[in-house]
């Protein structure tokens, strides 16, 4: 996989809020480079600034300075977010919900089927088009909302937290559907998450985030080979980078070691 | 299925035993008939006014009014609390005269409206326009605030025009809450228009209960209160099947 090209250029983006008793800041200045095709995980303790980071990058926040530049070549939509929750219409069809971004973008009624019914199909929803959010579960619905998010072929895919309210076993195949989905896309994925175990089995490089204020602490890379499956879990390397990460998180925020 | 059946019954058994007591009270207990005409009476007139054509008539005009008066309300009503969630300044602005409309009793304003818009139709579509009005716009209101902020950034995400934003994820999303208000809303448009009938007009089913009451042709007067029960029924079954088709998406709800 060609991990040569830049895709997402972080340039000292910070961000503050105005709050009751004066400024907040949410984030101090982060910079790094991220490839095309790079698999990012991103944790931290709640306040770190990880979604915060993900929003900006998105768009739906803007940054107090800093640049942040996607090698997107004028997409009106170059990214899919994968929400905490599935923030699926509730009064319209899987099938709908996932041509949505389709529809929306004016592209016609056959050619969205066919791209919406093959993403069905990939993230393992196939006979469930027609059924409505409600009557799914909640693994069932986030796998509908990472169909979603794919279906205008955006070339990032940002996800916050995608699996944190599902359980843990659904959570481990979740993970191993979206090694593969990533792997059959080719999209340059940032994922956050609160499970170092989690950051280590799917990323290429973990960032490294702690609280108050957030800041990027440092980024490690992940070697382990792929594709990853159950004996990535019994690597000693996989164990070292998971204990190194939990003491990462535990040392304080600004000291370096 | 079966469930269904067992509460049509129920219904059927409920009606019989009000036609029973009702023919009681005019058969042996011999109430007369300008204080309450018995069942047959009743019918007869009705079936009186149906055969001349009368009744399709007076029928046609109130229906017609309930209808201009309900669609006119809920446009504006979603209109102003679509316009008023986008725009809050608009919002603090508006607040103080929208409370003093909400609480004034439109049925008091409406010897007013007559007088302001005449006897014809104008004045009753404004009246049941104000009654079907504010608890549309309540109820829109509500609806509108209650949207998840998820779903205001998935439209912003996905880079949605006003107009799709509307279309599809903000009025789906507050239809709920503005079917509450629409369902209060058809009961007061009939009130409305029954009521704005017997004030002014020679048409309606208002009109004909107070032409029958002036008349003392009781057994007329018991057709047209008769067709405006049949008729708030009506639009209380039209309301339950459009909300079940429009919100099967909640799930767990039958009329």
């Amino acid at each position: 996989m060609a991990q040569s090209e830049r895709m997402i250029d972080i340039a000292g983006v910070h961000k503050t809020f105005v709050a009751d008793h004066g400024t907040v800041t949410a984030l101090e200045p982060v910079t790094i480079t991220i490839r095309e095709g790079e698999f990012i995980s991103i944790v931290g303790p709640s306040g770190c600034g990880k979604s915060t980071l993900l929003r900006l990058i998105s768009g739906l926040d803007h940054a107090t300075g800093g640049t942040i530049t996607l090698d997107v070549s004028g997409r009106k939509r170059p990214v899919g977010f994968v929400f905490q929750e599935p923030v699926l219409l509730p009064w319209k069809t899987i099938l709908d919900n996932v041509r949505f971004p389709l529809d929306t973008a004016g592209v016609g009624r056959a050619e969205g089927d066919k791209v919406a019914l093959d993403l069905i199909k990939m993230v393992g929803l196939s006979g469930f088009e027609k059924a409505l959010p409600r009557q799914l579960s909640g693994g069932m619905r986030q796998r509908a909302a990472i169909a979603r998010s794919l279906s205008d072929d955006p070339p990032i895919l940002l996800m916050d937290e995608p699996f944190s309210a599902v359980d843990l076993l659904t959570r481990d195949t979740l993970n191993d559907e979206l090694l593969r989905i990533w792997q059959s896309t080719g999209k340059t994925i940032l994922l956050v998450t609160h499970s170092v175990e989690e950051a280590a089995y799917l990323a290429d490089r973990v960032m490294v985030m702690t609280a108050r204020p957030g800041k990027l602490k440092c980024v490690h890379d992940v070697d382990l080979a792929r594709p990853r499956g159950e004996e990535t879990k019994l690597d000693p390397a996989y164990h070292a980078l998971v204990a190194q990460l939990r003491r990462d998180l535990r040392t304080p925020g600004g000291e370096a070691h | 299925m079966s469930r269904r059946l067992t509460a049509w019954i129920d219904y059927a058994l409920a009606l019989v035993v009000l036609l029973a007591a009702w023919w009681f009270a005019t058969g042996p207990m011999a109430l007369p008939t300008y204080l309450l005409p018995s069942p047959l009476r009743t019918w007869n007139a009705l079936v009186g006014i149906a055969v001349s054509g009368e009744l399709w008539l007076h029928l046609g005009f109130t229906l017609q009014n309930i209808i201009l008066g309900l669609a006119l309300g809920c446009i504006a009503g979603i209109a102003l609390a679509y316009v008023m969630t986008r725009f809050p300044k608009l919002a603090v602005w508006l607040d103080g005269p929208l409370v003093i409309l909400q609480t004034a009793p439109k049925i008091a304003l409406a010897p007013l409206f007559v007088v302001w818009f005449g006897f014809g139709v104008t004045s009753k579509i404004i009246l049941i326009f104000s009654l079907v009005f504010f608890p549309v716009f309540i109820g829109a209101i509500a609806g509108f605030r209650s949207l998840d902020p998820m779903m205001k950034d998935l439209a912003k995400l996905l880079g949605l025009s006003t107009v799709q934003r509307f279309r599809q994820i903000e009025l789906p999303s507050a239809m709920p809450e503005v079917f509450v208000g629409l369902k209060i809303g058809a009961v007061q448009a009939l009130v409305g228009a029954v009521l704005a009938e017997w004030m002014a007009g020679k048409f309606g089913l208002g009109y004909l209960m107070t032409f029958a009451a002036a008349t003392y042709k009781t057994p007329l007067l018991f057709a047209a209160v008769l067709m405006t029960v049949v008729l708030g029924l009506l639009l209380h079954v039209v309301l339950t099947v459009l909300e079940n088709r429009l919100l099967s998406w909640k799930g767990a709800k039958n009329g």
